[in-house]
């Protein structure tokens, strides 16, 4: 039965409140804050903050997964 | 004589439904896993945008056609690009309650009030929550509910 629960909820990760970075684990991995909300919506994947406009306008300097909105 | 700056475009693909997050993960394990060596910068997935993924790319069309092919649940890449500032206004979600304002008649859509009108007598924007009471009601008993509990009926005309 808990099963059936644990399938029928939406996957939704833990996102770090701080730096909206989409975590595993029980603290974000990048400003150490444990902080973490499981309320987002939106989502933006970085993979090469280098050259990328996207990352430049979302003050954003590591490659990875973020939430676009975290209550 | 100055060389033109390489500008990113933009291209919207399609995917299957509810699948957004889904496909921009896959769309970073193929690049990833070195399967496709078409330069993704970024993905954006808005939660406005159903059924789309926005990728940003310094590559042509045809290059991101062959990257789809490769992902799961990617469909088919839109015809035409677009630039950062037609797709900026999804980098900065504006709050639910921006629609709302005091005397709004809304119909609740989840919670236990599920159905019901009501009358919106506050508004917490930074915690994106309003305060309403039941239209129906006989005593008049504020509820605290999330602003996007809620469908707007009437905004009030008499503005």
């Amino acid at each position: 039965m808990e099963n059936v629960v644990a399938s029928s909820r939406k996957k939704q990760g833990h996102v770090c409140r701080e730096c909206h970075r989409v975590v595993e684990g029980e603290a974000c991995a990048v400003c150490g804050s444990g902080n973490l909300s499981t309320d987002w919506t939106g989502y933006l994947v970085i993979i090469d903050p280098e050259r990328s406009e996207i990352s430049k306008k979302m003050n954003i300097k590591l490659p990875g997964k973020y939430a676009l909105k975290v209550r | 004589m100055n060389m033109p700056e390489q500008t990113n475009r933009i291209f919207a693909i399609k995917t299957t439904s509810k699948q957004e997050r889904t496909v921009a993960d896959n769309i970073k394990k193929v690049i990833d896993n070195g399967d496709s060596d078409v330069k993704v910068l970024a993905i954006i997935v808005p939660q406005e945008l159903k059924g789309y993924v926005l990728v940003e790319t310094s590559e042509q069309m045809n290059r991101i056609e062959q990257l789809v092919e490769k992902v799961p649940h990617a469909r088919v890449v839109l015809h035409g690009e677009t630039t950062l500032a037609e797709v900026a206004h999804f980098l900065v979600p504006k709050p639910v309650v921006s629609g709302i304002s005091e005397g709004t008649i809304v119909e609740m859509i989840a919670g236990p009030f599920k159905g019901e009108k009501a009358v919106v007598k506050r508004i917490d924007t930074g915690k994106e929550e309003i305060t309403v009471e039941l239209y129906e009601s006989v005593l008049p008993i504020p509820i605290t509910i999330r602003g996007d509990n809620v469908r707007v009926i009437d905004k009030g005309e008499d503005r």
